[in-house]
């Protein structure tokens, strides 16, 4: 199974993968067309949750929720690749697909791709043409820190546990120990926070 | 629902408002810190370098992505440089203030600048004899200008000998230090370092040019420009600031004042002066209370102008005319949504550009007047020192004829406001010690008082406005170390009511019955954040009087709400004096292990003053007792 898999104790919040999705999925393929264009599509989202962030975007299930609830037959599977993949030209904005899908990854507005400048839902495509040519998704490729990764689970479950073994066996840390320490200080802020008011 | 009021501020009166904001649904400071979530770690960290346009690059602080950017530089390199450009910014923000008194004071000395003159004769022979400048027999208006001239020079000298008023002002044994530590360098490495500035504005320039693309890529060099570039700051600009100002307006003398928004009046035309310089906020305070703006206030209705301060600027006309203070920086915001201020003045540094849009949601008017602070949507009303009078009145005029637009059924002005003890100039505290620092150091040697501690401003939306200030503050005194401050810091203490003589029963015993015998609260207000110059001052007569560098007395800094590129100067300076200093929250810096421990641990051994960080307190005041022990011991005490 080879899915976009999200390692959240990694993510800097840069937004690195929003910014590299707006660009691939702008007609000008250029970060300066995009500025301004209110029909820009950004298909992942770093939502903050506390002291962590998160890159939420579709999870490509299958069987998807939205594909089962999608009335209109605007959402069908990627034979290649398996994501899934809206059709905006038959989405009818009905908004089932979003009210099924358990990571709100589904969102609507009029963009490039929507027909006779309608609202339509829009949402990760996995970067299909680009997967195909061999190449990863444009948001692993934007990310710097190695908190989003496109590879088979079974891989990066092996190269997970092994890291950690290291670590529980050798000591090794896994990560910097200033870097450890600023998401602990993180962690804390937002943890006072969250603390009654005295 | 759950309150974020109360975990937004430990200030009642900030509560309050933050409520009344959160009803309104009106945007604030803290709205737009939840909406900029997540914010991104590379700039925490301080591994984004955006210096050339082969970048912008970011060093992973993981470990997975490459750890050069494209030219080669470190995560060690980007941090130090992205650290002294900060460094740089804040000594240039303090200077520039300073460069613009001493102006002021050369065009009253030749007569060119007649809206201001010469207060303070006193002070004038004080700095300049300290300078070496001859008084005796010579008329006041040439002593003036050989002063000014003398402070100009700091700026723009071109030798490489160390600048005038640090050479006057700092203390003999740390000149000698950093002088051997120059030296010393250049004999153990071939390479040179300089620790003492050779012009206040060449250090910072200094760092623009050793920071363009392809220059220093050393950590340790970059740090220790840093260093230079704040002392250029502490004892150039900021106390050239402090010196100059005195001079012009006064030294400030002992006075009580109220602070926090309870100093707004529903009746009057309220009038904030916000910023950081007392040149046209002086001339404000004194056209406000002529008769003539008063009885043009009553021709509209109100009962008269009420003058408050916030932030700097207030702290400065607190010091020197005894005008009440607003609050500090996270008061900007809620003090114009009290409904009742007709106009605020601004001048430079730490206003936010959201005050121009919320300022058009009632009938206030944000009015800039500096060349260098314009902001979309305020009313500007340019201020020239050869015209203050002029612009002045225009200020307080606009003020007067917002007040009929006034809607009374928006006002609401929560009732706090707190007595406090202010305007100790380190003349003050030496006039309360009987013209001599040997008392203070004697009660010091006995152990009545253990250390003291130096805290400065700024809040710091991430932190409860106030709480640690507070806190932290309340926590030492009752340790019997005394508390000294300036800039936003000040101001939180003074709304909490910690600045008055009475505050001495929260002291410890030692601590409390020096206050008494002083007549002094425990917790002493010495200014704005320029005015840090004056604990220098003070350290420097300790140190001074007891023949030891500074790094040996019990003396500790904090900044524990800080912001702004001004308190890494501040922070930097107090460093590169010997004094330990606490920060919270942390720096952008741990992107870089290197630069981390070169602040927070090899600086101890090099300069004495180091960095350390603590979130909590009770725990910080813990370090800083611990830390006064350990110099006591060294001290034999």
């Amino acid at each position: 199974m080879r899915k976009i898999f999200v390692d959240y104790t990694r993510c800097v919040a840069c937004k690195g993968c929003e910014i590299a999705c707006a660009v691939e999925h702008h007609p000008s393929r250029s970060l300066v067309g995009l500025v301004g264009d209110a029909r820009t599509q950004v298909n992942v989202r770093v939502l903050a949750v506390e002291h962590e962030a998160f890159p939420v975007s579709c999870r490509h299930c299958d069987p998807a929720w939205c594909m089962d609830a999608c009335p209109a037959g605007a959402i069908a599977r990627d034979p290649d690749t398996g994501a899934v993949i809206l059709d905006p030209a038959r989405c009818k904005a009905c908004g089932m697909c979003a009210m099924v899908c358990p990571f709100d990854a589904i969102s609507f507005k009029v963009t490039h791709a929507s027909p006779d400048g309608r609202e339509t839902a829009y949402k990760c495509d996995l970067c299909v043409h680009r997967v195909r040519e061999g190449r990863l998704p444009a948001c692993v490729e934007a990310c710097h820190s190695g908190a989003l990764a496109f590879r088979e689970h079974a891989e990066l479950r092996r190269d997970r546990a092994t890291r950690n073994l290291r670590e529980y066996l050798l000591g090794e840390r896994a990560m910097p120990e200033t870097f450890a320490l600023f998401r602990e200080l993180r962690r804390r802020e937002f943890a006072r926070r969250r603390e009654p008011a005295p | 629902m759950e309150r974020k009021a109360p975990k937004r501020s430990a200030d009642p009166a900030g509560v309050e408002m933050l409520e009344i904001a959160e009803q309104g649904n009106l945007d604030s400071v803290w709205e737009r810190l939840e909406a900029q979530q997540p914010q991104c770690g590379y700039g925490q960290l301080g591994t984004c370098c955006r210096i050339c346009v082969m970048g912008p690059c970011r060093i992973d602080p993981v470990g997975e992505g490459p750890t050069r950017g494209v030219c080669g530089a470190t995560a060690d390199t980007i941090v130090a440089r992205n650290l002294a450009r900060m460094a740089a910014v804040g000594a240039s923000s303090h200077s520039d203030h300073g460069r613009k008194v001493a102006l002021t004071l050369k065009g009253v000395a030749e007569g060119k600048v007649t809206d201001y003159r010469i207060t303070d004769t006193e002070k004038l022979t004080a700095v300049a004899a300290k300078l070496g400048i001859a008084v005796e027999g010579r008329p006041l208006p040439e002593v003036a200008g050989d002063v000014a001239h003398v402070a100009l020079e700091c700026f723009g000298k071109q030798d490489d000998e160390p600048i005038a008023f640090l050479r006057a002002y700092m203390p003999a044994k740390r000149f000698e230090r950093l002088k051997k530590l120059e030296d010393d360098l250049l004999a153990s490495t071939g390479a040179r370092y300089g620790l003492l500035p050779r012009g206040i504005d060449r250090e910072s320039v200094d760092i623009l040019h050793r920071t363009h693309f392809g220059c220093d890529a050393d950590p340790l060099s970059l740090v220790l420009q840093s260093v230079r570039c704040s002392l250029a700051d502490g004892w150039g600009g900021s106390l050239i600031a402090t010196e100059l100002q005195d001079i012009l307006f006064g030294t400030p003398r002992v006075k009580t004042v109220r602070a926090n928004l309870g100093v707004l009046e529903e009746d009057m035309v309220n009038l904030i002066v916000h910023g950081h310089e007392p040149i046209l906020s002086e001339k404000v305070v004194e056209h406000a209370l002529s008769d003539e703006m008063q009885q043009k206030a009553r021709d509209k209705g109100a009962k008269g102008i009420n003058v408050a301060g916030l932030c700097c600027t207030g702290n400065e006309v607190l010091m020197r005319q005894g005008v009440n203070v607003a609050g500090n920086e996270l008061h900007s915001e809620l003090v114009i949504m009290t409904g009742a201020v007709e106009a605020m003045v601004v001048d430079v540094q730490c206003i936010y550009p959201a005050l121009a849009d919320l300022a058009a949601c009632y009938h206030t008017k944000l009015i800039t007047t500096s060349e260098q602070t314009k902001i979309p949507g305020a009313l500007h009303i340019q201020f020239e020192e050869h015209r203050a009078d002029e612009v002045a009145r225009r200020i307080v005029e606009t003020a007067i004829d917002a007040f009929e637009a006034r809607n009374q059924g928006r006002v609401y002005i929560p009732p706090q406001s707190e007595e406090a003890v202010v305007g100790f100039s380190v003349e003050e505290i030496l006039k309360a010690l009987g013209g001599t620092v040997a008392p203070l150091v004697k009660v010091i040697a006995d152990g009545a008082i253990k250390g003291v501690v130096g805290i400065v401003g700024c809040n710091n939306v991430k932190v409860r406005q106030d709480a640690f200030h507070r806190e932290l503050t309340a926590e030492l005194i009752a340790r019997d170390i005394l508390v000294i401050g300036t800039g936003c810091w000040a101001i939180a203490a003074a709304k909490a009511g910690l600045m008055q003589l009475s505050t001495r029963e929260q002291a410890g015993p030692g601590l409390k019955a020096v206050c008494e015998q002083l007549g002094i609260p425990p917790v002493i207000h010495m200014g704005s954040c320029v005015d840090c110059s004056r604990m220098l001052v003070l350290a420097g007569a300790l140190a001074d009087h007891l023949g030891v560098d500074v790094d040996a007395l019990p003396l500790v800094g904090s900044a524990p709400e800080w912001t702004t590129e001004k308190a890494v100067a501040i922070g930097t300076y107090f460093v590169g004096t010997g004094v330990p200093v606490h920060l919270w929250p942390v720096p952008p810096v741990l992107g870089s292990p290197a630069v981390t421990k070169i602040l927070t641990e090899d600086a101890k051994g090099v300069l004495g003053g180091y960095f350390f960080v603590e979130e909590d307190p009770r725990a910080a005041a813990d370090r800083m007792e611990a830390i006064i022990a350990e110099k006591r011991a060294g001290l034999g005490l």
